[in-house]
C-alpha cells in the first residue's frame, strides 16, 4: 500500500519554462533541455523542501521526448559537418536529466525513462505498480511517477507522489486489489487531473485505474 | 505476494553470432576481430551486426525476427518491454529529410512488436546503458508481483551515426580496439546487438537474485573516479540478494576500456569486495559497447557461457595500470559457477548491478 498527496499538472507556454525554472532554482539550470527542465519544474513542486533527501525513485514517461533536440541533431549530423557539439548530444539522452537534476533532489537515486509508442496513451498503470513494489520492498521512501510532453508552443506535465508512510496531507491510499468496480478512470496521459477532479467532485471513496495492460490485480485509490 | 522470477530463455544477434552458444563458443576460441566503420575523415573500430542487407527497416525486421525465433513459442498477449538508447534513429538518417520523426517517440515500438507477434502490452525503456536492466526491472516486478507470468525484454541498438558522431565528439571512443582496466585503454567501441530474454515464474535453470539501479550525479558523461556510487549500488544488490561479498563467483562488469568508467568501476569493486575480488570478465572488447541493448545482449551471452562452464579470456587487457591496482580481469577457464554478477555503468549516470543464481 502506498500514499498519494495532491495529484499535480503543470502547464507552460514554451518560452514561460525558463522562467519557471529561474524562479523555482532562482537561477536558470545551464545547458539542460527543455525535457529536463520541465522534469525539474515537476519534481520541485511535486516534493516538499523536507522531503527531498529522502530515497527517491523517478519514473517517468513521455511521447514526444527530446523531439526538438533530435531533429536539431539529425541535421547537424546527416547535413552538417558529421560530428555534431557534445552538448548538442547530450541534448536527445533523456536519461542525462536524473544526473542534471539530483543536485536538486539529493535523495534522488534511481531514475527510468519511458518513452511512449503512441501519443495519446499512458503507462500509469505500469508505473504506479513498479511504485508499489519498490515501497513495498522498503527501497525508497517515496516514489515519483509523471507524464511528461512538449509541444512547439506547450510543454505540460502530471505528477503523482507515492510514500510508504503518509506525507502531510495525504488525500489517497493506493492498493492493488483483484475486485474490481464499474467507477474507473482510463490510462490516459492526464490520469493525475482526472485524479484530483474525482477528489473534488465525486462522493465516491473509491476510484481504479483502467489499464489496457490487464494485469491480473487492479489499482485501488481509496480517499482518505 | 512476492514470488522468484526465472530466466527462461534467451536470443541473440551480434557481431559475434547469431545465438547465445555460438556467441559463447566464438568467446571461447578467442574470436574477438571488430570491423571498421567510417565517420568523415576518421575511421573507428565497430562489432557491426553481420547482415547483408542495407535497408536499414528490412535489416531491422530480419534481426528482431531472428532473435524473436531463438525464443521458442510465444503466447501473442506475452508482455513485451524494449530497451534501446537510440530506436529507429538510423532509419530516419537513411531516409534524410524531411527528418518525419512520428508524433511519440517510440512508435518504432509497436513495429517491434509487431515483427514479434506480440499483441500483448508494450513498454519501452530508453535510459542509456542501463536500459536493458531498466526493462528487465520493470517486467521482474510484475512478475514478483504476480501482475503477470511470463514477459519477453529485447534490446536493440542498430547502426546509425548520430551515436557514433555523438561519442565521436566527446573524445570516448578508442581508434585502436576496447582495453578494460589496462594501463593504455583509450576508450570505448561501439557494436551493434539484438537480444532478447524471456522471464517466467515457472522455475529454470536461472533465476534474478538481485536487481538494483542507482544514479551516480558526477557528471552527465562519467562516473565519480572514487566509485562510491557505484559501490552502494552493487551493496544494495548483494543485499537485496542476501549474498555477502564472497558468495559472488565471477563478475560480467561494465569495464569497456574507457580511462575514467573503468578506474571508478575498479574502485567500486574494491570498496565491496576488498582484496578478494571474485575472478572478473568484460564482454565489450568481443561484442562492442552495445548501449542500450548492452544490458540483455551481455546477460545472453553470460548464461550460455555458464550453460557450458566456459568462461572466456577478455581481450585487449595485458598491462596492469597502477592506479587501478591489482583489479584484472580472469584468464579463460572452465570454473563452474552458481551466482555471478552483472554491471552496467550508464552514459548520464545510470547505474545497475544484476545477480544471477544457478537453481
Amino acid at each position: 500500500m502506498a500514499y498519494l498527496n495532491a495529484p499535480i499538472s503543470q502547464h507552460f507556454a514554451a518560452q514561460e519554462l525558463p522562467i519557471a525554472v529561474r524562479s523555482a532554482l532562482g537561477k536558470p539550470l545551464r545547458r539542460a533541455a527543455a525535457l529536463t527542465q520541465l522534469a525539474l519544474v515537476g519534481r520541485l513542486a511535486s516534493l516538499a523542501e523536507n522531503r527531498r533527501h529522502q530515497p527517491t525513485a523517478l519514473l517517468w514517461q513521455s511521447p514526444s521526448g527530446p523531439r526538438a533536440e533530435t531533429l536539431a541533431l539529425l541535421q547537424e549530423v546527416c547535413i552538417g559537418s558529421g560530428e555534431p557539439m557534445p552538448l548538442d548530444f547530450l541534448a536527445i539522452q533523456p536519461a542525462i536529466a536524473a544526473a542534471q537534476i539530483q543536485p536538486f533532489l539529493p535523495g534522488l537515486q534511481s531514475a527510468s525513462y519511458l518513452p511512449l509508442d503512441t501519443d495519446g496513451k499512458a503507462q500509469w498503470s505500469l508505473l504506479l505498480n513498479m511504485a508499489l513494489n519498490w515501497l513495498d520492498e522498503g527501497r525508497y521512501a517515496q516514489v515519483l511517477c509523471a507524464h511528461l510532453d512538449l509541444l512547439p508552443t506547450i510543454a505540460e506535465s502530471h505528477w503523482l507522489t507515492l510514500s510508504k508512510e503518509p506525507l502531510e496531507n495525504p488525500l489517497l491510499k493506493l492498493q492493488l486489489t483483484s475486485i474490481t468496480a464499474d467507477n474507473h478512470l482510463p490510462d490516459t496521459p492526464d490520469f493525475p487531473q482526472h485524479l484530483n477532479l474525482w477528489l473534488q467532485q465525486s462522493n465516491a471513496n473509491v476510484i481504479y485505474l483502467q489499464s489496457p495492460a490487464a494485469y491480473r490485480q487492479a489499482l485501488k485509490f481509496t480517499r482518505i | 505476494m512476492r514470488r522468484p522470477v526465472y530466466i527462461a530463455g534467451s536470443g541473440l544477434l551480434c557481431a559475434r553470432g547469431d545465438s547465445p552458444d555460438a556467441v559463447a563458443a566464438s568467446l571461447w576460441a578467442g574470436d574477438y576481430q571488430a570491423g571498421k566503420r567510417r565517420l568523415g575523415e576518421r575511421e573507428y573500430p565497430y562489432f557491426p551486426l553481420h547482415l547483408a542487407e542495407s535497408d536499414w527497416m528490412k535489416r531491422a525486421e530480419q534481426a528482431v525476427r531472428q532473435v524473436t525465433s531463438q525464443l521458442g513459442p510465444l503466447a501473442a498477449t506475452t508482455p513485451l518491454f524494449i530497451a534501446s538508447s537510440s530506436f529507429q534513429i538510423g532509419y530516419f538518417e537513411q531516409q534524410g529529410e524531411p527528418f518525419n520523426l512520428p508524433a511519440a517517440n517510440a512508435e518504432f515500438s509497436c513495429q517491434l512488436a509487431l515483427w514479434m507477434h506480440l499483441d500483448g502490452p508494450c513498454s519501452s525503456f530508453s535510459s542509456a546503458c542501463i536500459s536493458g536492466f531498466s526493462a528487465i526491472e520493470a517486467a521482474r516486478s510484475l512478475i514478483a508481483t504476480g501482475q503477470i507470468d511470463e514477459a519477453v525484454i529485447i534490446g536493440l541498438e542498430l547502426t546509425n551515426n548520430v551515436t557514433l558522431a555523438g561519442f565521436a565528439a566527446m573524445e570516448l571512443l578508442s581508434r585502436t580496439n576496447s582495453r578494460p582496466f589496462d594501463k593504455n585503454r583509450d576508450g570505448l567501441v561501439l557494436g551493434e546487438a539484438v537480444a532478447a530474454i524471456r522471464l517466467s515464474a515457472t522455475p529454470s535453470n536461472w533465476h534474478i537474485a538481485g536487481l538494483c539501479t542507482g544514479i551516480d550525479a558526477y557528471s552527465t558523461t562519467g562516473p565519480d573516479p572514487d566509485g562510491g556510487q557505484i559501490a552502494s549500488v552493487t551493496v544494495d544488490c548483494l543485499k537485496e540478494a542476501h549474498f555477502l561479498p564472497g558468495d559472488i563467483e565471477l563478475i560480467k562488469v561494465q569495464a569497456a576500456g574507457s580511462p575514467g568508467t573503468d578506474l571508478a568501476e575498479a574502485n567500486a569493486l574494491k570498496k565491496v569486495f576488498g582484496e578478494k575480488i571474485p575472478p572478473l570478465l568484460s564482454l565489450k572488447p568481443a561484442l562492442g559497447h552495445t548501449l542500450g541493448a548492452s544490458g540483455i545482449a551481455e546477460l545472453a551471452t553470460l548464461l550460455a557461457c555458464l550453460a557450458a562452464d566456459q568462461i572466456p579470456a577478455t581481450a585487449g587487457y595485458s598491462e596492469a595500470d597502477p592506479e587501478i591496482g591489482p583489479v584484472s580481469p580472469v584468464d579463460r577457464n572452465k570454473c563452474h559457477i552458481n551466482r555471478a554478477m552483472l554491471n552496467l555503468i550508464g552514459f548520464g549516470g545510470g547505474l545497475a548491478t544484476m545477480i544471477i543464481e544457478r537453481v
